[in-house]
């Protein structure tokens, strides 16, 4: 198993985020996260990207324990997670983001090497190579048009793309996505969509949040549901979305 | 490289302007921009790039004055030796700060606070330490740093015109130095970490190291800068290491503005010159300067650089 979380609990005080979540990702799955607001998903994802330590439970990644690790160590071990709201600078272009999202690239390409660098410009292949990846990334983000534009000319939907680029700089294996689709038009999920599929088709594995089923019906293969911090239901998007327990969660138990 | 032709014209027309102005005053309040200039420049690593309002800055530079000065009493060193080893204190000390504030991930008003409580505790300990500082008195340099000239050998560094040379080179190589940097995948990074911490941990950055690289790299350069104005002034006081001190340094900053590597010398030469242009008593002074810097901050909040290249249609340009 490419990725595994065992009993992964978080407490703040006297509530708790996250209650004993168990769930596995197999190399080259897409898996969708859902749950109704506060139920626990942002913590979760924020948990296995290190920006929170678990009160208790294991992360195990390609076979290492890395619960608690320092964050940026997760990136560079090839867990990447974006933001819901794109941190983006509104006076660079979307190929500035690139540069500056390619900090582990170069680092893995140079190691301690990149200090001779900084006196010397010329970052020779490395350099060249950064350039080339900004370029397959724009082209299978669809932003190729906007390569030149600065974040504040953008779209909503551009932005949120330029935050998937970013990530995608990093050279993840498991990308971590947190509500991608949230205030995108149809059209831009559609085109999310199509992203992600061919981001899946060249390698990389999907972990995608969202309180949207029906974006994630649609592309997860496989799905789990939370509610108040707790796993009720896991399997393919149409068994959760049966389940009694996930439509009591989002309707209420009425209507379960 | 526009910007980089545009800074080798700036240098040279500085480089040839003794031989069209020879008022010694003049020259005078240049040494002291260039000087500050540097202290100006070296504070928008931390702050400008990297986002850290860093209240140490006076600090780096008060500390290596007199450390420069007791190193080449005690060690019976060259100035420029004394002025090796005090960089060497400021990067010690810089380390130790920075460490504890970044481990800690102090931002924004928590960083200036305990920078500037670290910032105090070196000022008192000058301040009070009176066998080894002279206490509120200071002290008098009078010797000079030499300096090998080719042809001549070496000479003594005396004189506003030898000061004006050596100043200008040295904010030159500051330039030049936050220049690189910022230019390279360290300023990217640091860019990444003004946004945000968050966004630096997702980017694979690891914040802690290139939060303490550009406060020591910052440190170092103000440490330069403080070796080199006490012995230009002949003289080092405890005010050196003041919060009026640091202050300075930021309005000098959002003067000249925070969006490119030399702006802030804009900042520099506007303070510096400013009280000798303006005959006003001291009060008057001190209400004059601070209505530009209100005024600054409200009409220019990009500084004159930044307003200056708006008005011309140039984008800032940060990475």
């Amino acid at each position: 198993m490419l990725f595994e979380v065992s009993g992964l609990t978080k407490r703040f005080g006297g509530l708790t985020a996250v209650a004993d979540v168990s769930f596995a990702i197999d190399k080259g799955e897409i898996v969708g996260v859902f749950g109704p607001n506060g139920s626990g998903k942002t913590t979760l994802l924020s948990l296995i990207a290190g920006m929170l330590a678990p009160s208790s439970g294991t992360i195990t990644w390609k076979g290492a324990e890395i619960q608690g690790a320092k964050p940026h160590d997760i990136a560079a071990a090839g867990v990447v997670k974006t933001f819901q709201n794109p941190q983006l600078f509104a006076e660079l272009t979307v190929f500035e983001h690139l540069m500056i999202a390619g900090h582990l690239m170069l680092k893995r390409r140079l190691g301690w090497k990149r200090v001779a660098t900084l006196f010397n410009p010329d970052t020779g292949h490395a350099g060249a190579d950064l350039e080339r990846r900004a370029g397959e990334v724009l082209r299978l983000c669809r932003l190729d048009a906007a390569r030149g534009q600065t974040a504040a000319e953008l779209s909503y939907g551009e932005e949120k793309m330029l935050g998937v680029a970013m990530a995608l700089m990093c050279g993840p294996e498991l990308l971590l996505l947190d509500e991608p689709a949230s205030g995108l038009g149809q059209g831009e999920i559609e085109n999310l969509e199509a992203v992600l599929r061919d981001l899946r088709s060249h390698g990389t594995t999907l972990c995608i949040i969202d309180h949207k089923v029906g974006f994630l019906g649609k592309l997860a293969d496989r799905a789990i549901s939370l509610h108040h911090g707790a796993k009720i239901a896991e399997g393919t998007p149409e068994q959760v979305l049966r389940d009694p327990g996930v439509i009591a969660a989002y309707l209420g138990h009425q209507h379960a | 490289m526009k910007t980089g032709a545009r800074l080798v014209v700036a240098a040279l027309a500085f480089a040839l302007l003794p031989l069209a102005v020879k008022s010694d005053f003049t020259l005078t309040i240049l040494v002291f921009s260039f000087l500050l200039g540097m202290l100006a420049v070296s504070f928008n690593l931390i702050f400008g790039y990297t986002g850290q309002l860093s209240m140490f800055h006076a600090a780096a530079f008060g500390i290596s004055a007199y450390a420069t000065h007791l190193a080449m009493v005690h060690l019976a060193v060259s100035f420029w030796i004394g002025m090796l080893v005090a960089a060497a204190l400021v990067l010690v000390l810089s380390v130790i700060v920075g460490a504890i504030c970044f481990r800690f991930r102090l931002k924004e008003f928590y960083f200036a606070v305990v920078t500037l409580a670290f910032s105090e505790m070196a000022r008192l300990l000058v301040l009070n330490w009176n066998s080894v500082t002279n206490g509120t008195l200071g002290i008098i340099l009078q010797d000079k740093p030499t300096i090998w000239m080719p042809g001549v050998g070496l000479v003594k560094l005396e004189g506003t015109l030898m000061w004006y040379y050596v100043s200008l080179a040295a904010l030159v190589l500051t330039v030049i130095v936050c220049w690189r940097l910022v230019n390279s995948w360290m300023g990217r990074s640091f860019s990444a970490i003004r946004l945000n911490d968050e966004l630096g941990d997702t980017l694979g950055i690891n914040v802690f190291r290139y939060k303490l690289a550009a406060f020591a790299v910052g440190n170092i350069i103000a440490a330069i800068a403080g070796g080199l104005y006490s012995f230009y002034l002949g003289s080092i006081e405890p005010g050196f290491l003041s919060i009026d001190q640091s202050l300075a340094i930021v309005a000098m900053v959002l003067l000249g503005g925070r969006g490119a590597v030399a702006a802030p010398i804009i900042g520099a030469l506007v303070l510096t010159a400013l009280p000798h242009m303006i005959h006003l008593g001291a009060e008057m002074r001190s209400i004059v300067y601070g209505a530009i810097l209100i005024l600054t901050i409200l009409l220019m909040p990009q500084g004159i650089y930044g307003t200056v290249a708006a008005l011309a249609g140039r984008r800032r340009h940060v990475v």
